[in-house]
């Protein structure tokens, strides 16, 4: 009788355990529906997209990839776009760790707390009303449709989060650390890169994904102060792939795959501790 | 150098490349941040607050220009349009974005909490399939579902007609009476992951005992849920309305990309309105007033909402 009755509680707990799986991952499916289905187009012969009924699979061809490769400017978008955000990411690392020190290791100095209020109001700040008077600044300083002036954009638009995330990494290192350091004569800057770097790598991963990413997907900023064709970023590159009249939808398709790459494959590999890393910052803010 | 203000710190100071006297070294390292910061956001924030008091359009931007008083928010206030404008901005881009996503954010961050995925390993598979609009770009967003939704070919259209709902394809983002639900459509898709993955962190904090104890005493599922759950996510609750409505209070480029802010003016925001008035229309000037009506709304929403949440704190206190 017993056993009977603890099989049917197992079974029961089965049973809940299973329907909870399947809902949930079948939800999950829903969610990432659009995406797959850019995927699956992207591999699509031209005839098999323009039709009338809905199919998930059919003929799988790479010629979509190579028509985008090969007649279109999309390679030199990707070039202008890996440029700049991979030299805003260093600066905009380079930058908040310094400052990030700065601020865990001195506790006391005058305008601390009203320097930190400042940086952390800057993630609240509307970006759209800073476009007029960045863009008229770049053209005084003869940067429009130069990279520079985006490079510049996204290593100061990533620094606020940066430095707030590597302060409360910083604030976990015992400061003893860096007094030994000191008695043995390093410099700050030497104090940064030999102790305080290898400590703090995971934190400084976090802080370059999140930057690379979000200079990556940036649109207003780049729409704005680029202004000829083979200087355009990948973001504003693809949106005049899909301009109001005429659409060729399979190099828009296979141009979104290759545009979501970069940051699928960054945060495929490092999703459990950027999801955790993330989720702690965007709270504590 | 700082820290060590023993004798003998002080006397090796010098010569290990201290170059400043020790009160100063934390303001020159942060220094550069400030400077980068105050170059972006600081300068331009108090340049748009001037740009917004003269007569200057795209082509005359940093000559010296006629001050106009407060002409161009009399523009833009009596222009027509953005009274429409701050109502799509603040009721069909945030509000119901934001309070969508609360709630579908809440029941699937409660929904993959359940620790069947975690016994089962599924957890990796889960991470990974939240986070595919999260790591989308915005602009791939609005690709993917101007695809979806297209009149003719599109997965929404063919899958309506197939089932015989419809006799020919909807087109979605032209047409007044489906445009809103199209754009937020995409917004909620793109926008939905950050807030599960907050959720679900927060979800995890919640100690174990507390659910178990409470199942115990005969406690519902429900009743754990409303009772014991929502409570403790209050404050996480909290932030995450305030960040994703700021957020989307300010976006540009889901109605950009979408509709332009089309058909017509139908569905344009106040963020694409600064747009098209500055860099189409060329009167920068009305596009400066713009960005400091939206910036002063913003600023009096968050300190509102923090006031009434610090109030609400102390009393429960």
């Amino acid at each position: 009788m017993m056993q009977t009755q603890s099989t049917h509680r197992a079974r029961g707990r089965l049973a809940k355990d299973l329907a909870t799986v399947v809902f949930g991952i079948g939800v999950l499916l829903g969610l990432a529906f659009p995406f797959i289905w850019v995927v699956l187009i992207s591999f699509r012969p031209d005839r098999e997209i323009f039709t009338r009924t809905f199919r998930l699979f059919t003929t799988v061809t790479l010629d979509n990839y190579y028509a985008l490769l090969e007649n279109s400017p999309f390679g030199a978008y990707l070039k202008n776009s890996i440029i700049i955000c991979s030299i805003s990411t260093i600066a905009a690392i380079t930058i908040s760790l310094i400052a990030a020190y700065g601020f865990s290791r001195n506790r006391n100095f005058k305008g601390r707390g009203l320097l930190l209020l400042l940086v952390v109001c800057t993630q609240l700040f509307p970006y759209v009303i800073l476009i007029t008077p960045l863009y008229s600044m770049f053209l005084k300083l003869g940067l429009i449709d130069n990279p520079i002036s985006l490079v510049v954009s996204y290593t100061a638009m990533n620094l606020p989060f940066a430095i707030y995330l590597l302060l409360g990494y910083l604030d976990t290192i015992p400061k003893d650390l860096d007094e030994a350091a000191k008695l043995d004569g390093a410099s700050t800057i030497q104090i940064i890169v030999k102790v305080i770097l290898p400590i703090a790598w995971p934190g400084v991963v976090t802080v370059a994904v999140n930057a690379f990413v979000s200079a990556w997907d940036e649109f207003l900023f780049a729409l704005t102060l680029m202004t000829s064709d083979e200087k355009k970023t990948v973001p504003v590159g693809l949106a005049g792939f899909f301009g109001e009249y005429t659409t060729q939808w399979n190099l828009v398709m296979t141009a979104s795959v290759i545009s979501t790459l970069p940051t699928l494959i960054l945060f495929m590999f490092l999703q459990r501790k950027l999801v955790s890393d993330l989720a702690a910052g965007a709270v504590k803010l | 150098m700082t820290v060590l203000a023993s004798g003998r710190g002080q006397s090796m100071g010098r010569k290990t490349g201290g170059y400043l006297p020790p009160s100063l070294e934390p303001y020159a390292l942060v220094l550069p941040a400030i400077l980068v910061l105050a170059f972006f956001f600081a300068g331009p924030a108090l340049y748009n607050i001037a740009l917004s008091f003269q007569n200057v359009s795209l082509f005359d931007l940093g000559q010296s220009n006629e001050w106009v008083g407060f002409a161009n928010f009399v523009a833009v206030l009596t222009g027509g349009g953005l009274a429409a404008a701050f109502f799509n901005t603040a009721v069909m881009q945030t509000l119901i974005t934001v309070v969508l996503r609360l709630l579908f954010g809440l029941g699937l961050a409660i929904l993959l909490n359940a620790d069947v995925f975690k016994r089962w390993q599924l957890g990796w598979l889960v991470r990974s399939l939240v986070l595919i609009p999260f790591v989308t770009p915005p602009v791939v967003a609005v690709a993917a579902w101007k695809w979806l939704l297209d009149p003719r070919y599109g997965a929404v259209n063919q899958l309506l007609l197939s089932l015989g709902l419809i006799e020919r394809g909807i087109p979605f983002l032209s047409r007044t009476s489906t445009v809103w639900a199209a754009v937020d459509a995409m917004l909620i898709w793109r926008e939905l992951p950050f807030v599960v993955i907050t959720f679900l962190a927060a979800l995890q904090s919640i100690p174990k005992e507390l659910k178990e104890s409470a199942r115990i005493d005969g406690a519902s599922e429900f009743q754990i849920h409303t009772l014991i759950v929502l409570p403790m996510l209050k404050p996480v609750i909290a932030i995450v309305a305030l960040l994703t409505t700021i957020w989307t209070f300010n976006n540009f480029v889901y109605v950009w990309l979408a509709t332009r802010g089309g058909p017509g003016d139908y569905t344009q925001v106040l963020a694409t309105k600064m747009y098209t008035v500055s860099f189409v229309d060329y009167r920068v000037g009305e596009g400066a007033a713009i960005g400091v009506l939206m910036s002063i709304i913003m600023f009096i929403f968050a300190f509102g909402y923090l006031a009434v949440l610090s109030r609400k704190g102390k009393e429960a206190a």
